[in-house]
């Protein structure tokens, strides 16, 4: 195998994950990946921190989604979720989340 | 056997003639008593303390971000501000800071007064670096999250109760409120409106207007003065300069009443006096301990007070009047406080210009520096308001040099000044302020 140059493998790397991302389909009903992450409890209180606008657009995404799935439809293509528009805005409240309880278990041992 | 015994018994004397020995031999370890040590920084920042060899230190930071420094759409924030001293800080989570704070045996607590906000933390000599630590991040580097100020809301809603079942409370806030257009005439607890709309944006607001280091003091009791100065130098100095500079008081002498039913009135009648770096706040200091400032013997009759003696000639029903008395760095407050029944009408008395005993303010005050809470108020306060401290002798001659003429002058600028009144309770036969 020819050695790629980083550049290359970067771009391939990037046209992976975005076959991969309009693979998964989420997109067709316009939802964003932390739309559709799994409710755990950190998860959970993730969700509860994040400020009203972000919470209610994710509110609607999801109704959305739910009314489209019901009538087995899905988005024209113009709506559907790019892979370059799609904003990760969970994970700074995620990431908080599970430092915080890291450090409570952290604590609870000494 | 005897010979065993005799040959250990003399092992033990020499052993205890050695150790005696010894015990002349050292010296007791000297502990000279310390003085205050005040250094101002180039920042403005002050720093006072005091080694008093006390096995259990205290340090705090005084701010001059007291509830007279509240804009008019931020009322209360100084009252959240009270609340969230232990939330999350960029140094330290709020759990950290709970459990940090504990595990040494500190603690960390906070008061608010007109004028300045005091975040004191009390530990062991030991543990001073660890809650330091939890000290600087919380008065310079807050985050106030939202999720964690929201939560905040239970809290403020049963400070604000437990303020309202007080009526002395009440009639102070009144009294305030009454008597100044602006700045000091804010309350110190959250008006109702405002619980549940404090936004951390206008804590961050406040925080970043007035916890500058121009405004701060740092305080230490059992603390090095080194030490405390590394502090101050490298860690409050984030926000430089005097803030936003605050309005001065303006008096208005009004008037408000409190309908609350019940059996008592609790009335305040003031007018202005003087503000505290000025000489006349001794004299109304000394006027406030000649009228009578409180009963000096627990449960007693309290028959030294002339407003006391005074009053027992108007009325035979039971009552309590105290001079009132407070100083802010650009005005001050004098008056009598009294708690009646409902059907004794109130007249203000006459008071009588004799001979004062000063020894009552020398002692109070000497008191209230003995143990360290007291102290702690004095140095802080000082060193935030002056930039310096002012021994106990000092403050004891400065009460000398008052004379009987300052104290009548003082009484005479109360009786002859505009008033304001506060009363609150069942207000039937309370007099108006223009009937007074």
């Amino acid at each position: 195998m020819a050695s790629k140059t980083p550049a290359a493998t970067g771009r391939l790397l990037f046209t992976f994950k975005k076959w991969y991302y309009n693979a998964c389909g989420f997109n067709k009903l316009g939802l964003v990946r932390d739309d559709t992450v799994y409710e755990n409890t950190d998860v959970k209180e993730a969700i509860r921190r994040l400020p009203e606008p972000v919470y209610n657009d994710r509110m609607f995404r999801i109704r959305r989604a739910l009314d489209l799935s019901m009538k087995h439809q899905i988005l024209p293509k113009d709506q559907w979720t790019k892979y370059e528009e799609d904003v990760h805005y969970l994970q700074p409240y995620l990431k908080e989340v599970i430092r915080e309880r890291k450090e409570k278990e952290e604590w609870q041992r000494k | 056997t005897p010979v065993f015994l005799s040959l250990f018994n003399l092992k033990r004397r020499l052993y205890v003639t050695q150790a005696a020995r010894k015990a002349e031999v050292a010296e007791p370890f000297k502990f000279p008593p310390q003085e205050v040590q005040v250094t101002k920084l180039p920042s403005g920042l002050v720093i006072a303390s005091l080694e008093n060899y006390s096995p259990a230190s205290r340090i705090g930071v005084l701010v001059r971000a007291g509830s007279r420094y509240e804009t008019f759409d931020s009322l209360g924030v100084t009252h959240l501000l009270r609340l969230a001293s232990g939330l999350t800080t960029k140094g330290a989570s709020a759990f950290r800071i709970c459990h940090g704070i504990e595990a040494v045996g500190g603690c960390l607590s906070v008061s608010t007064t007109r004028e300045t906000m005091v975040y004191t933390v009390d530990c062991l000599r030991d543990h001073i670096d660890t809650v330091m630590e939890y000290l600087i991040n919380v008065t310079t580097a807050p985050e106030f999250r939202p999720w964690e100020v929201s939560e905040l809301t239970p809290r403020l809603k049963v400070d604000i109760a437990i303020a309202q079942q007080s009526p002395q409370i009440g009639v102070i806030e009144n009294l305030h409120a009454a008597a100044y257009k602006n700045t000091l005439s804010n309350s110190l607890y959250c008006p109702d409106y405002m619980v549940g709309k404090i936004t951390p944006d206008k804590m961050h607001t406040f925080v970043q207007n007035n916890f500058t280091s121009g405004r701060m003091a740092l305080v230490g009791l059992g603390v090095d003065h080194a030490v405390l100065k590394q502090v101050g130098e490298q860690f409050l100095n984030i926000r430089s300069g005097t803030g936003t500079i605050g309005s001065k008081a303006l008096f208005r002498g009004g008037e408000l009443r409190s309908q609350t039913g019940g059996s008592l009135v609790h009335a305040a009648v003031v007018a202005e006096s003087a503000a505290a770096s000025s000489a006349e706040a001794t004299a109304f200091g000394v006027l406030q301990h000649v009228l009578g400032a409180g009963p000096h013997i627990k449960r007693g009759t309290n028959s030294t007070s002339r407003l006391s003696q005074a009053i027992s000639k108007a009325t035979a029903q039971p009552f309590d009047a105290s001079a009132f008395n407070a100083t802010y760095s650009d005005t001050g407050l004098f008056g009598v406080y009294t708690i009646s029944q409902a059907d004794s009408a109130r007249d203000v008395s006459h008071f009588h210009y004799a001979v004062l005993p000063l020894t009552q303010l020398k002692a109070e005050y000497l008191m209230s520096v003995e143990n360290s809470e007291g102290l702690f108020d004095a140095i802080g306060t000082q060193a935030l308001s002056e930039g310096t401290y002012h021994s106990p002798e000092a403050i004891t001659q400065r009460i000398d040099a008052v004379s009987s003429n300052d104290v009548v002058n003082a009484a005479k600028k109360f009786m002859s000044g505009k008033k304001s009144m506060a009363c609150s309770g069942n207000l039937v036969n309370t007099p108006f302020m223009d009937e007074i």
